[in-house]
């Protein structure tokens, strides 16, 4: 008869377990286990849309009421129309969005050329982008295009992004773009 | 007669979200994986993964076929890990709801053994030899949720609830595969809480998707060996003391 390690175990250790409870003394009876109390009982519950893509899911929110207002947990809305309570793993990471230690949570520049990320001020980064925008835009900028039509547009900046905009942040964003004259815009849904 | 899953493989598209739905209601940090050539990651379940979609690519007469298969602890009815343990504050099932349920108590136990006694090798240890594995999401199932995986999943491959209304399921989503898949099939449905729905020989997604069903017989030497070994256990604490 040929058994391997795995099936010798489980045989004798079914073994034992039919001997004890034909009497032979051993208790074997599960210890008591109590309802547990649950992270969610006492935490604030808001309703919100996935960020990810265009389907719109549903999802609730349960905020810590100790003060902090930090995230406890992100589930699929069981009344939203759209996904029932469901998410995919990218919905079901949410909670991620606040609540993860390697997320940034300031701004960092890496020079043209450099190999090195350094931390800057919002003030700064904020000058710069403007500054650098602002530049690239008046250098490329056409008013006319080839036959002579007006366009007022520029082909020297691309938009790409971003996954973690939701509906409303992505037509302020697009507003933006279009008032400046890109034409590249593109999201991440359809990328 | 307590809980049980239905997972039916043949409406599973391996979006993962079970996976990650795990992961946050638990709150276990995240593996570092790296690229092996498929979409499944982590490659292992592990001491901070309870559930994994694994991933496999087989050509059969029909074309290439991607199979899925969530893979978690089945909550063996008379779990064999259990018997192993032989230590009810270690390993225990809840009677209200079937679980089988490790606690910290696993670290005192011979950790290698209950791995090797679990037919559907589940359990993982943590370096300081304390087991873990799917809890059924005790506190949410006490609470009257669904698990985290059966909440999220958005195809309904996964469902959950009284094992008769969950059997009568099973029976009925197999009708509908089979129409489908000729070789559909129910895995270990009268010993396991967790009821796989294969459309394919369960071999295909997973070496362990299937208890070993090898004709073995039980040795008298085996059986007193294992008798012996909560005395074996007393003596050595005794020793130590």
């Amino acid at each position: 008869m040929h058994v391997t390690r795995r099936e010798f175990i489980q045989i004798t250790g079914a073994t034992a377990a039919g001997l004890a409870v034909s009497g032979l003394g051993f208790d074997l009876s599960p210890v008591k286990s109590h309802a547990q109390m649950i992270k969610t009982k006492y935490a604030k519950e808001s309703a919100t849309i996935c960020c990810y893509c265009a389907v719109g899911c549903g999802a609730i929110v349960h905020t810590s009421i100790k003060g902090d207002g930090r995230v406890i947990n992100i589930e699929g809305d069981p009344d939203h129309v759209i996904n029932r309570g469901s998410l995919c793993s990218k919905g079901a990471s949410l909670a991620q969005l606040t609540e993860n230690e390697l997320r940034l949570t300031e701004p960092m520049y890496r020079a043209p050329f450099s190999t090195e990320w350094k931390t800057v001020s919002w003030d700064w980064a904020l000058t710069q982008i403007a500054k650098r925008v602002k530049a690239t835009r008046d250098a490329t900028f056409e008013n006319k295009n080839a036959n002579g039509q007006v366009v007022n547009r520029t082909g020297g900046i691309a938009s790409v992004g971003s996954a973690a905009m939701d509906n409303e942040e992505c037509w302020i964003y697009q507003a933006l773009m279009r008032a400046i004259g890109l034409t590249y815009i593109e999201h991440q849904a359809r990328i | 007669m307590a809980k049980s899953f239905l997972i039916d493989t043949t409406l599973c598209t391996g979006c993962r979200g079970c996976q990650v739905a795990c992961k946050q209601w638990h709150n276990l940090p995240a593996d570092p994986t790296v690229n092996m050539g498929s979409y499944q990651n982590p490659q292992d379940l592990s001491f901070t993964t309870y559930k994994l979609v694994r991933m496999q690519e087989h050509v059969t007469e029909d074309g290439l076929k991607w199979l899925f298969f969530p893979e978690q602890c089945r909550h063996c009815i008379d779990a064999p890990c259990e018997a192993t343990a032989g230590e009810p504050t270690a390993v225990f099932t809840n009677p209200r709801t079937g679980a089988v349920l490790y606690t910290a108590i696993t670290k005192d136990l011979p950790a290698e053994e209950i791995i090797e006694s679990c037919p559907y090798n589940i359990p993982r240890m943590a370096p300081d030899g304390t087991l873990a594995k799917c809890d059924m999401c005790q506190d949410r199932v006490d609470n009257g949720m669904l698990p985290a995986c059966v909440k999220t999943c958005p195809t309904g491959a996964m469902s959950f609830g009284e094992r008769e209304e969950i059997v009568e399921m099973a029976n009925s989503h197999l009708m509908m595969a089979r129409k489908k898949f000729k070789n559909a099939n129910l895995i270990d449905v009268d010993t396991i809480r967790v009821i796989y729905l294969v459309g394919f020989k369960p071999e295909l997604y997973h070496g362990f998707a299937m208890a070993s069903n090898a004709e073995i017989g039980i040795t008298r030497h085996m059986a007193l060996q294992r008798m012996f070994r909560p005395f074996k256990r007393a003596g050595a604490q005794l020793m130590r003391g």
